[in-house]
């Protein structure tokens, strides 16, 4: 018995010592990280002066109206710019397919816009789209139209164009690289059935490409409720609340208004809210293909 | 020939006691102290500290404008230079929340208002204790493109309704240019026009906060830009931005009304408009009785997480009074005006023609408009909250959602005593100022 059980620890301690360097690292960046996040949240704080106040940070923020607001950009991201990336990214990533030799310097290009940090694409893109540097200043002239093209309302629209212009091209190779991992076999035996090259492609490989466009639309929206280096950098030229996005908010308050543990808790808020929306698009999508196994 | 000599030396020797008790011998151990500012070419200084204090090294480091790295040491508990730069409307917040930490033990109070001034010194000192030395002026001066000026016939305003004239003038002249632009936020501008007029907004004494944003002389200040805005003929427009720098370069805006630090920014930043550009003190109200406020400017202050707080007492006294650091401070650093009351010793040297300025010696100009203010006020200790509470409300003007553009400030007020309730602060007055 006692042999048993000593063989057992020790088995387990040999493996405890293989994940030592993954758990070290998990629980000081990460465990420990968000179990002071929630600390700090229970708390009120000026300065270096703290004291606890339990659950009043979370009863704020419900009642706050503007980090309710803040959610407006993400959800219009959400339900916009994802959908029209991922339809895009397909597009190309079959146009990639066609041309899987010569291709490469294409997949180059598209690819090199994920390459620029967020905050400096955030600022040439601010700078394009100025009043006093702005390359379409002249070309919306041409069509008789000389104000300003960045207002804030006009900002949703801009975002979509450099989150479009960033992540696209990204997209695209991920589902390239899922696109000529399918078995040429499926291909063939279509044709010989006499399917036409889009018929191949809608009914044959997009149904493939299911898991990978799931994976792809949980980043995005992850991205899209977390979004802040655009609306950051385009905050210079126009007044954006700042509350404009959820992480503006955080930030603001935690930075430069002094509320760094209301910003805790908001933080933690967001991270749940992230994280039921990643699992209920999980959910529905693996049922829904779960479904049609049966 | 001798007797000259010997009245020099006299007066040497009579004063040699005088400037000894304001930079007190340093009894500590050698030691280092770190010190975060933005000032550029600050090693200067430094090094001309470090030959008559050879026991004390100063380390310097360059963040920027370091607020937010500054607010996450505090909350942390650590972290802190020994020496903090902070503007002066920030600088209530950190004395406030126990950011720094007095340094009247090793020079009395009455020596720092010798150095400083007692207006200058009150941004700096909070119920009797001084917490660091004040560094550059911020007074308010009225910079002007003279080739615009002569161009458009307009006159150099000396009362505000001169002001509104010319500006009125200039909109139906060239409606495609800006003579004024204020600032689309940026709290600091609008209460530094308030103080210009001679009055406040709210002031700290005894221990109390004094908030009255709609005082009669204030509402003033907020009615006449707001008829100016209102009828169209000066915008609201965001400030220090690339747009913003390209209309002061390109001659799209005439005038700009600013801290006399931005003669230095405007060098910087539009450098093409090279020999355009005056300056001269504000508009008042009242021209028999000029006045003038602040509008930005620095202190450097003691940390409450210093180490060695004797070491950077001395220092950030001798950085901003001493006549050999103000020199390499403007030399170097190129800030116009110093609140010290020694820069005046070097004021002689320094002043000289500046060819950005078409010749013009402006500090001459800018030392007049910075001995215009007679009165200082503490800022309210929520600083950054009230600058973004402004801002927003400006953007709610220019989207339409507030008509009148004066009834900003009445809003402005609410979201400011609302802060302070939420931050806990009971000792606040409303109404009245001290």
């Amino acid at each position: 018995m006692s042999l048993i059980n000593k063989k057992k620890i020790k088995s387990s301690l040999k493996a405890y010592l293989f994940l030592a360097p993954f758990l070290v690292a998990f629980g000081s960046m990460i465990v420990y990280p968000i179990g002071l996040g929630i600390k700090l949240s229970m708390y009120g704080q000026r300065g270096a002066r703290m004291w606890y106040v339990g659950f009043e940070n979370y009863t704020r923020i419900f009642n706050d109206p503007l980090f309710w607001e803040s959610f407006k950009v993400p959800l219009f991201l959400l339900l916009v710019q994802v959908p029209v990336m991922l339809a895009l990214g397909v597009m190309i990533a079959f146009m990639f397919e066609t041309r899987k030799r010569s291709g490469a310097f294409y997949r180059l290009l598209y690819y090199l816009p994920y390459t620029i940090p967020g905050i400096v694409a955030g600022l040439v893109w601010s700078y394009i789209f100025s009043d006093s540097m702005s390359p379409l200043g002249p070309l919306f002239s041409l069509f008789g139209y000389t104000g300003k093209i960045l207002t804030r309302g006009s900002v949703p629209s801009i975002l979509l164009v450099i989150i479009l212009w960033q992540f696209t091209g990204y997209t695209a190779f991920i589902l390239y690289s899922s696109l000529i991992a399918i078995p040429r076999e499926y291909a063939e035996a279509a044709q010989i059935d006499g399917a036409a090259n889009w018929q191949i492609a809608l009914r044959v490989k997009l149904p493939l490409l299911r898991d990978p466009l799931i994976t792809l639309f949980i980043f995005n929206a992850i991205g899209a409720m977390q979004v802040f280096n655009e609306p950051r950098m385009l905050g210079d030229l126009v007044v954006l609340p700042p509350y404009y996005t959820p992480t503006m908010y955080i930030y603001s308050s935690a930075f430069s208004q002094g509320r760094f543990t209301y910003a805790a808790a908001m933080g933690i808020i967001l991270a749940v809210l992230t994280c039921i929306i990643s699992l209920y698009m999980l959910r529905t999508a693996s049922k829904q293909i779960l479904d049609r196994q049966h | 020939m001798r007797k000259t000599f010997v009245v020099v030396l006299l007066a040497l020797l009579l004063s040699l006691p005088a400037y000894a008790a304001y930079y007190p011998e340093y009894t500590g151990e050698p030691t280092t102290i770190t010190m975060w500012a933005w000032t550029s070419n600050e090693n200067y200084s430094i090094e001309e500290f470090e030959k008559v204090y050879p026991d004390i090294k100063v380390e310097w480091e360059d963040f920027g404008v370091h607020y937010e790295k500054a607010q996450t040491a505090l909350a942390a508990g650590s972290g802190l230079p020994d020496v903090l730069m902070v503007e002066y409307s920030f600088a209530p917040e950190y004395m406030d929340i126990g950011a720094f930490q007095p340094i009247n033990k090793w020079l009395d109070l009455d020596t720092f208002i010798e150095l400083y001034g007692e207006s200058a010194l009150g941004w700096c000192t909070m119920d009797g204790e001084v917490y660091g030395t004040p560094q550059d002026s911020g007074a308010i001066a009225f910079f002007y493109r003279q080739d615009l000026f002569d161009q458009y016939g307009l006159e150099v305003p000396v009362t505000w309704n001169d002001f509104a004239e010319q500006a009125r003038k200039f909109r139906q002249a060239a409606p495609d240019l800006h003579f004024n632009g204020p600032p689309l936020g940026y709290a600091l501008w609008w209460v530094g026009l308030v103080w210009q007029s001679g009055v406040k907004m709210f002031d700290y004494d005894d221990g109390n906060w004094y908030i009255d944003f709609t005082n009669p002389k204030a509402e003033e200040v907020f009615e006449f830009w707001g008829e100016l805005i209102d009828e169209g003929t000066i915008d609201v427009e965001m400030w220090w931005n690339a747009d913003w720098y390209n209309s002061l370069n390109q001659g799209t805006t005439a005038t700009v009304l600013n801290g006399c630090w931005f003669a230095e920014w405007l060098r910087y930043n539009a450098p093409d408009s090279e020999g355009q550009w005056r300056v001269v003190a504000p508009p008042n109200f009242d021209p028999s009785k000029p006045h003038d406020g602040m509008l930005g400017g620095s202190g450097f202050y003691v940390t409450a997480h210093s180490q060695n707080p004797e070491a950077a007492a001395i220092f950030v006294n001798w950085l901003n009074s001493h006549p050999d650091s103000l020199r390499c401070l403007n030399t170097y650093s190129n800030l116009p005006i110093m609140v010290s009351t020694r820069y005046e010793e070097i004021l002689d040297e320094i002043a000289i023609e500046d060819s950005f300025f078409g010749g013009q010696v402006i500090v001459d100009t800018l030392w007049e408009a910075h001995n215009l203010i007679d009165t200082t006020f503490v800022c309210l200790p929520i600083w950054s909250n009230l600058d973004s509470a402004l801002s927003l409300l400006l953007q709610d003007y220019v989207d339409g959602k507030i008509d009148r553009f004066a009834d900003i400030l009445p809003k402005w007020e609410a979201e400011v005593i609302a802060t302070m309730k939420e931050f806990g602060y009971t000792n606040t007055i409303i109404g009245e100022l001290p």
